[in-house]
């Protein structure tokens, strides 16, 4: 691959992940009126919410710190998703592998971390705290999904891992391969990604959106920005580890969509957790489910 | 005569150790021996070869006791330790230098002792890195634990009992070791190193449970490996300053030197995994490779307790010796290489790590994570230098400290031993939740006012602060350089090597180049920024202006978070923490005191005719029998 | 206060129509995301569950609550204003990132309603800061409210919702006002007059009277400066 075709990919890859994370945000929020019996928000919405917080004329910094936690934040997905195949293009898949992906995934709450830090707001602080406590709580049954999965491929190479499942078509795929880590990778998915009923670290009511809280302007819009980043890659992430990756745009982005829609659906019928409770629940049943999963594979 | 090189570095060694003890009082003494700590660096680097390829330097040095030959000798494994050493001493001593000096002596401290125990030890591990048979690295151990008990007990007070503590250990490990020794005197004969190969082919299987288990157990005292580990953390975090950088960083890695030397290298892998716990299913390298699961745990899940930044690190300290010892025991390329790769990495952040606390103590006074807060505004090198050491200590990238846990995570895989690589990364998560905790306590949140007019630390601190963390960056982007002293030391010990480039890893199941995962990272920080700073300017505000939920906020009250600071995590696990190997230290303690006791009302009570007859009835019946 | 709309204000004119483009672009997604931060002092607060929710449904018109004033685009006061809700009020107003609206719910607001004789209510919102639009009725329908906020967004769309900037150019008259009703040493912890400075917006209102008041007796709030300084500064006796 020449270096123009490189550089073309790996400035196309984190931009498509843009464009469809706006649309799963939009999704989302769809899926939220529709339980609700609203008609949820215009097409446009996502992009309406990121350019007003852009060019808001207030912006307040409380240092140094907290701006580059936000550039982490938007930075660190837009580097993961390099390492993200897509269907047409691996970018730097193969220089990583999935552990490098899992903790680039890290970086950018990590960064987001010290930014709210230095906001010197205890709400902030709890939800951070909150927050690390839930990575804790959803990590280790994706870990282990991600050991099995890694294992039975026999690779860490994402491009090789979805190659395999695609061999031989819809038996070969990873949910039919390995459905009870499949089942655990989707809990252990909808608690990453911060939605009720495992929402502890916003809890609006009780904490004012934790990180969030002094987040304005740009700020909170590079927060929105990493949201879009967040539901695609960890969408991505799981129809390639489960469902056989994309060989075509149109495929990719249905199973996307489609396994995105599973815990949107189920998140906004419940309340929310407390910690503990999450603690519990996730080191329980998907990590039962993964252990059991991966003594099939082995 | 003809000096070898090996001969140079250990006249240097000291040489350094002398200078100190005789002209350590001056203020400039402290240069004085940091400037020869760069000299045995050069002397060190002299031997280079070692680090490249392999071969051994030996020394002039050797001698007969009883028989036995003494000798010192320098191969791939001995330098790429002594490099670690060597270096950390350099960067701790200049550290120590000026301002920190000055303020430690205003508090009372002894300076002349400081310099001379700093030298001292390092001198000693140089002697016992350099042992070439089971006597010369028994000397070098026992110099080796009592250099470090003279830096443990030179703060006093809960120093004092922290350091006792330590040397009861290490006394006790060192007697393990030398039942060891003795058991292998009385099947081969000799002490040399092939003698223990000779003595493990001889030896029955329950003798060489019992020789794994001594040498174990007495080299895992110093590494801290459970459930020898309570002596560690509050000795090295009660040490002065840059000492607990020294500390941290090398001293207790003597320990898996040792581990490597004696059970990888002379009983090999092999004949370990071939020692079966009789009714279950684990070997002994299981056995060993859960104890360093353990040891990753349980230690980590401690330091995240910790109300001290001292504290803190130095339990984790023992935590990533778990990382070291299980790529080690899992011997394959790159869980060996993994293994000893983290040594190095472990030695760069957590003297960085040690020395920024050092440098927050210098100008707050405190190291309680409760009465810090907020205080990168004020000293932003400082933090600059932490937040590099904590990410190296947490395992991410960019830093060096993910290469090896990489590593090690990816020989897990190849290995497929699902429940020691959950370990492991329960292990790495919960050191991301601690050393968060740390960074914010002391430099994010809220300053308090009685900080408000403080500044940063002073160069003289600053600037191996600030090597250390490049060294920490550089060998994140590229691994390959130290890969190349591991690769050598691990041929030493016969263990494989990994294909490596200057990036990362080769390998056909997934390989790894940081310096494309880091420029990737950087150019998607980069897109970031210009996305950040296009949108307009932005304005800085006053802690105080903050959301509080319409309360009127004000300096004399704090609106920080700091205690308890995982309590939703606490609230689960809080009652896990149980304290088990407390409770079985003090019930050990106890057990003996009241032996002790009773033997003393014995002796009292007895006259010495019954002693007599007891005595000589039972050397009668161990005659007869 | 009228007189202060009658101030010419000088628009920085932009000429190049790619900029206009992107100026409408801006006002157009201005009017179309709104961030509420619903301060429920009164009794009107029990008409915005219906405008939020299945009924009415603010978010198809791109409005959604929020929780704290710095993500927050309106203030949405919904009652009568004790006075010392009134310091939390503005407390809050002070925080929001401009462009900042803010709607006053409730006859309440207006001219102090059914309170009016009350001597623990203020009677103006729009004494205390300046007020975008006032919804009148005690209390106004959602329709009413929806109503109320679409008017709103017109108007910023058209470039006319700038009441924010009123509060920087005419800071000595509300902060008179302010301190005539909470005494003489009334402080927020927000730096306004610096905040004029930085978007450009001095002038001959902001400063005065009031604010020197402010001034004798004000502690700093300038923001704490990254320091790289390696020498020990002495705290100040
Ligand atoms: S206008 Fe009527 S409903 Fe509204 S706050 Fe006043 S009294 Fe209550």
């Amino acid at each position: 691959m020449s270096a123009t075709e490189l550089l073309i990919e790996l400035t196309l890859m984190p931009l498509v992940a843009f464009v469809v994370g706006m649309m799963m945000v939009l999704m989302m929020r769809r899926i939220a009126a529709k339980l609700q019996r609203r008609v949820g928000p215009p097409f446009f919405q996502p992009l309406y919410d990121i350019v007003k917080l852009h060019s808001k004329r207030t912006q307040v910094s409380h240092g140094l710190i907290h701006d580059i936690g936000i550039v982490m934040a938007m930075g660190g997905y837009i580097a993961a998703e390099t390492l993200l195949p897509v269907p047409g293009m691996n970018g730097i898949a193969e220089k990583g592998g999935i552990i490098t992906l899992l903790y680039l995934m890290m970086i950018p709450s990590l960064g987001l971390a010290l930014g709210v830090g230095q906001c010197a707001n205890p709400n902030g602080s709890i939800g951070i705290a909150r927050a690390l406590t839930a990575m804790l709580a959803y990590d280790i049954p994706l870990v282990i999904v991600v050991f099995g999965v890694a294992y039975a491929a026999g690779t860490t190479n994402l491009i090789d891992i979805i190659a395999t499942q695609q061999a031989g078509g819809f038996e070969t795929w990873g949910v039919t391969q390995m459905p009870l880590l499949a089942i655990a990778g989707l809990i252990a998915m909808h608690a990453s990604l911060g939605k009720q009923p495992f929402e502890i670290y916003i809890a609006p009511a009780e904490i004012a959106t934790g990180p969030m809280v002094e987040m304005g302007g740009k700020y909170l819009g590079g927060l929105f920005v990493m949201q879009c980043f967040q539901l695609y890659t960890t969408a991505v992430l799981y129809v390639s580890l489960f469902l056989g990756g994309g060989t075509t745009w149109f495929d990719f982005l249905l199973k996307s969509f489609l396994v995105l829609a599973i815990p949107m659906s189920i998140a906004y019928l419940f309340p929310r957790y407390r910690t503990e409770d999450l603690l519990r629940l996730m080191w329980k049943w998907p990590v039962m489910l993964g252990l059991i999963g991966i003594a099939f594979v082995i | 005569m003809m000096l070898t090189l090996l001969d140079e570095l250990l006249l240097f060694s000291g040489a350094t150790l002398l200078v100190a003890l005789f002209i350590g009082r001056g203020l400039a003494a402290g240069w004085m021996v940091t400037i020869l700590y760069g000299g045995q660096l050069l002397a060190l680097l002299k031997m280079a070869v070692l680090g490249y390829g392999g071969g051994t330097i030996a020394s002039s040095l050797s001698f007969e006791i009883m028989g036995q030959e003494l000798s010192w000798r320098f191969d791939g494994l001995s330098w790429f330790f002594a490099l670690i050493t060597i270096g950390s001493a350099l960067l701790s001593s200049w550290f120590s230098c000026g301002a920190w000096e000055r303020s430690y002596i205003r508090q009372g401290g002894n300076i002349w002792l400081f310099h001379t125990a700093m030298a001292l030890n390092v001198f000693t591990m140089l002697i016992l890195l350099a042992s070439g048979d089971l006597l010369s690295l028994f000397i070098g151990w026992e110099l080796v634990s009592w250099a470090g008990f003279l830096l443990m007990v030179l703060a006093g007070g809960v120093a004092t009992s922290a350091a006792m503590r330590y040397i009861t250990y290490a006394m006790a490990g060192g007697m393990a070791i030398f039942g060891g020794l003795a058991l292998i005197y009385t099947a081969s004969g000799s002490l040399q190193l092939e003698a223990v190969t000779t003595a493990v082919e001889q030896m029955s299987g329950a003798k060489l449970w019992l020789l794994v288990i001594l040498f174990g157990g007495g080299f895992g005292v110093k590494m801290g490996l459970m459930p020898f580990h309570l002596w560690q953390a509050p000795a090295y975090a009660e040490t002065p300053g840059p000492g607990s950088a020294f500390l941290g960083a090398i001293s207790s890695r003597m320990g898996l030197f040792a581990i490597l030397l004696v059970l990888v290298k002379l009983f090999g892998i092999v004949n370990i995994e071939s020692l079966k716990l009789p009714f279950t299913p684990i070997d002994a390298r299981d056995l060993l490779a859960w104890i360093a699961v353990f040891t990753i745990i349980l230690p980590t899940f401690t330091a995240m307790k910790q109300n001290d930044a001292r504290h803190l690190l130095a339990w984790h300290g023992i935590g990533q010796g778990g990382y070291m010892l299980l790529g080690v025991v899992v011997a394959d390329a790159m869980g060996g290489a993994g293994g000893l790769l983290h040594v190095f990495n472990h030695a760069t952040y957590q003297a960085a790590l040690f020395m920024a606390v050092t440098a927050v103590i210098y100008r707050t006074g405190t190291s309680d994570l409760n009465k810090l807060g907020g205080l990168v505004v004020r000293m932003p090198l400082s933090f600059v230098v932490l937040l590099i050491g904590i990410i190296g200590l947490a395992g991410l990238p960019p830093m060096n400290g993910f290469v090896s846990k990489w590593l090690v995570y990816r020989s897990l895989l190849n290995q497929g031993m699902p429940l020691l690589f959950l370990a492991a990364v329960i292990g790495t998560l919960g050191t991301i939740l601690s050393v968060y905790k740390l960074i914010h306590n002391i430099f994010l949140g809220q300053l308090r006012v009685e900080h408000e007019h403080v500044s940063e630390a002073p160069w003289s601190m600053m600037i191996p602060m600030l090597i250390l963390s490049a060294i920490i960056f550089v060998t994140g982007l590229l691994p390959g350089i130290p890969l190349e002293w591991v690769a050598s030391a691990l041929q030493t010990v016969g263990l494989p090597v990994p294909d490596h480039t200057l990036g990362g890893i080769e390998s056909a199941s997934g390989s790894l180049d940081m310096i494309w995962v880091i420029g990737v990272l950087f150019a998607g920080f980069g897109v970031g920024a210009l996305v950040f700073y296009s949108a307009g300017r932005s304005k800085r505000v006053h802690q105080l202006d903050n959301y509080a939920g319409g309360h009127f906020l004000s300096a004399d009250v704090r609106y920080q978070y700091s205690d308890n600071f995982y309590a939703g995590l606490m609230h689960l696990i809080g009652g896990w923490y149980r304290g088990s190997f407390l409770w079985l230290e003090r019930s050990i303690r106890s057990l003996v005191e009241f032996l002790s006791l009773g033997m003393q009302g014995l002796y009292r009570r007895a006259n010495a005719e019954f002693y007599l007859l007891t005595t000589a009835l039972f050397v009668i019946a161990w005659v007869v029998i | 206060m009228s007189s202060i709309k009658q101030i010419p204000v000088v628009e920085a004119k932009r000429t190049n129509p790619l900029a206009r483009v992107f100026d409408d672009l801006v006002r157009f997604c201005r009017s179309r995301s709104l961030f509420i931060l619903h301060y429920c002092t009164g009794c009107g607060a029990i008409e915005l569950p219906p405008a939020m929710t299945s009924r009415f449904d603010m978010e198809r018109l791109g409005i959604q609550p929020m929780v704290s004033p710095r993500q927050a685009d309106i203030l949405l006061i919904t009652g009568y204003v004790s006075i010392k809700t009134l310091k939390r009020v503005i407390l809050t107003y002070e925080q929001m990132g401009s462009p900042k609206y803010v709607i006053g719910i409730c006859s309440c607001t207006v001219n102090g309603g059914m309170y009016w004789q009350s001597y623990a209510t203020a009677k103006k919102l729009d004494e205390y800061m300046p007020v975008d639009l006032y919804i009148a009725g005690c209390m106004p329908r959602p329709e009413a409210v929806i109503e109320g906020l679409q008017q709103l967004m017109d108007r910023i769309h058209a470039g006319e919702a700038n009441s924010w900037e009123d509060y920087y150019r005419n800071y000595d008259y509300y902060l008179g006002n302010q301190q005539k009703l909470f005494g003489e040493d009334w402080q927020t912890p927000t730096d306004v007059i610096s905040e004029a400075k930085h978007y450009d917006l001095l002038s001959n209102g902001t400063l005065g009277d009031h604010t020197r008041l402010l001034e004798q007796h004000q502690k700093p709030l300038e923001a704490l400066e990254m320091r790289l300084g390696h020498e020990q500064k002495e705290p100040a006796k």
